[in-house]
């Protein structure tokens, strides 16, 4: 049994124009220590996924169905209080999106580190403030500026101390949400190792969300593809990156610039993605898709074992596409 | 470095500004039609009787020898004397000024809790029927004009269900005993510092509201719930703390609006203070006394907005380091 088993998850936004269906049906695991790369185009339900499963929807968010266990246990229908106390942070930490403001700016960091460890965990101020000087420590900050503020810090050591501070009650799980994007190319290689080595070290699952193939490449050992609130792909990140199966996938990898290979034209998928009020009929990608027929623009494709490949695909004409072929060309 | 140093520039600026309002104070009342001794003089008075009355005021010197003076005076509450009363101004303002600071502070505590709560409230209750309802009601006080809800106050608890006195801050023969006294006191207080409340809590409660849902909608709101704090920690502690620097600004800010807000309510109410003190001054041609007056709201203006420099220094760490945020 996964650590983490996430099954026809959907949640939708309830807007005045009617719903929208960011995330539908998604289904995905993750073992102790493992990473996971969820990835696709801005607006595809990613970060959506991600506060879903940590229950942090506004007020507008529904979880329509679906189910997410932890350890077996079910998450979804615990209570909001059970929830708080017992899952979050204490056993899933998330590292946001826009690390710039992550962190309350009239709070000294260390003070912001210690309250999550004194919110979960029956300790001395005197113990979370040593767990929290030595978090510092680990993350490659240090600990003498624990009581200065986050606008003393630049924007890669504001994002230590946030990956310090999702470290901090020991989780099992760390989500982070395009943890590096708005860090420049260096300082994003830095955060990404230094979270890299203290996962590994720690052995923590992690749910790595990025629009960056490259990153996943790099850290992950799966990888969901998602396009318009549902998986499109999703298998170990060696095969989707160097074997893409689906058009999408195909696609978004064409996308990155290898810096070790030739010379070639980077390509963008033409179109933009679906409205998730009204998704298009059958497959969600039909609209963008070279290879649509009838039948993509009736029949939604299941996320079935690909016939040619080791990982999962929702496409209809997936056995149809040769390896190597380029149907983007 | 820091605070220290963002301390004397605030300081240099008051003073500076201090120094405007003192000399456009001044040149108001030499550039009004007529002079001090036109006022109280009879034009039956001979010319030598006008000379000697414009000496005695020394308003026969030349106008920077009297810019001087008026500095010089006014440095030692020098205010000079009522045309009216013959008295001291500084002497009749202090009479007074205890009543207005009482009047101020009563309704300016007032009108703060009940903002700044209602305006929490409200923004923790997002979208629900509460929250409308502490909008539209802030919305309505924040629009009509304040003397016209003051006399409507005025009207139906002292006319139609006389429950509150109309007029004054105590009874005519005081009640004996102090704690009587005080009680008396207190409950002429209601009237006026409630009608006050009622006129300024919308612009609070609206405000509050606005930046707390500002602030509920940053990143760090959320990084607070998910790192599972219960809903009053990142209610309080969270939101509410993060804004509490703009709150203290417009706090601070509306200190000077307070003060001179209660020139009208003193009015209506017949409160014996500093604005009721102004108004008469001013429709009795008393310079000395509106000057005076004048003087001591200009004052209370800035220094309250020192006041409120030095508490966003205090409360926003940015603004020490004195470049803002980075």
């Amino acid at each position: 049994m996964a650590m983490l088993e996430v099954k026809d998850l959907t949640m939708y936004y309830k807007t005045l124009r009617g719903y929208v269906k960011a995330v539908d049906s998604v289904s995905f695991e993750l073992e102790k220590g493992k990473a996971l790369g969820l990835a696709g185009e801005s607006g595809c339900g990613k970060s959506s996924m991600a506060t879903t499963v940590l229950r942090l929807l506004p007020s507008n968010g529904n979880i329509m169905g679906g189910s997410v266990k932890m350890d077996g246990k079910e998450l979804v229908s615990l209570s909001e209080e059970d929830f708080r106390k017992e899952i979050r942070w204490k056993r899933m930490s998330m590292v946001f999106q826009g690390a710039m403001n992550a962190l309350n700016p009239v709070h000294r960091i260390g003070d912001q580190i210690m309250e999550a460890i004194l919110a979960h965990e029956n300790v001395s101020k005197q113990a979370a403030k040593d767990r929290m000087l030595n978090l510092l420590d680990m993350v490659g900050i240090n600990p003498k500026r624990y009581n200065e503020y986050p606008h003393e810090f630049s924007g890669g050591m504001k994002q230590r101390v946030v990956i310090a501070m999702a470290l901090a009650c020991n989780p099992d799980i760390i989500i982070a949400d395009e943890p590096t994007t708005a860090l420049d190319v260096m300082v994003q290689a830095q955060v990404l190792t230094a979270m890299e080595g203290l996962r590994k070290k720690m052995g923590l699952g992690m749910i790595l969300i990025t629009h960056d193939l490259a990153v996943i490449a790099q850290t992950c050992d799966d990888v969901a593809i998602m396009y318009g609130g549902k998986i499109v792909e999703y298998g170990s990140a060696k095969d989707i990156y160097l074997k893409p199966r689906h058009p999408y996938t195909m696609g978004l990898v064409k996308a990155f610039p290898n810096i070790a290979a030739e010379k070639q034209k980077v390509r963008s998928i033409p179109g933009s993605p679906p409205n998730l009020l009204s998704p298009p009929e059958g497959c969600r990608f039909n609209p963008r898709c070279p290879m649509a027929t009838d039948k993509c623009r009736t029949e939604e494709p299941p996320l079935v074992k690909s016939q040619k490949g080791e990982q999962k695909v929702a496409c209809h004409r997936e056995s149809e596409i040769e390896e190597g072929v380029d149907i983007w060309q | 470095m820091g605070f220290r140093n963002y301390l004397l520039k605030r300081l240099g600026y008051a003073l500076l500004v201090l120094f405007i309002i003192l000399s456009l104070n001044f040149l108001l009342f030499r550039i009004m039609p007529g002079d001090a001794v036109s006022m109280i003089m009879d034009p039956k008075f001979d010319l030598a009787t006008k000379e000697e009355l414009r000496s005695q005021f020394g308003i026969d010197q030349p106008i920077g020898t009297q810019y001087i003076k008026y500095l010089k005076s006014l440095l030692s509450f020098d205010m000079g004397r009522s045309f009216n009363t013959r008295r001291l101004v500084w002497d009749e303002l202090k009479e007074r000024l205890p009543n207005t600071l009482t009047l101020f502070f009563a309704s300016f505590i007032t009108t703060a809790a009940v903002g700044i709560s209602l305006g929490v409230f409200a923004a923790a209750r997002r979208g629900t029927f509460a929250e409308n309802f502490v909008t539209g009601a802030g919305l309505f006080a924040y629009a009509v004009p304040g003397f016209f809800i003051q006399l409507m106050l005025l009207m139906i608890f002292g006319y139609y269900w006389p429950i509150l006195p109309i007029r004054g801050t105590m009874s005519a023969p005081p009640p004996p005993g102090a704690m009587a006294q005080f009680l008396d006191r207190l409950w002429h207080l209601i009237l006026p510092a409630g009608s006050l409340m009622v006129i300024s809590f919308g612009s609070w409660a609206l405000y509050t509201r606005n930046t707390m849902l500002e602030a509920l909608g940053q990143d760090y709101i959320m990084t607070a719930r998910a790192k599972g704090l219960d809903k009053k920690t990142v209610l309080y502690k969270h939101a509410l703390r993060s804004v509490l620097p703009p709150i203290l600004t417009l706090i601070f800010m509306s200190l000077p609006g307070a003060v001179t807000g209660a020139v009208i309510t003193e009015t209506i109410f017949s409160w014996f203070g500093v604005g009721k003190y102004l108004i008469d001054a001013v429709m009795q041609q008393d310079y000395p006394a509106a000057q005076g007056a004048f003087y001591l709201i200009a004052l209370s203006v800035i220094v309250s907005n020192l006041l409120a420099d030095l508490a966003y220094g205090l409360v926003d760490p940015r603004i020490r380091v004195g470049g803002g945020a980075k």
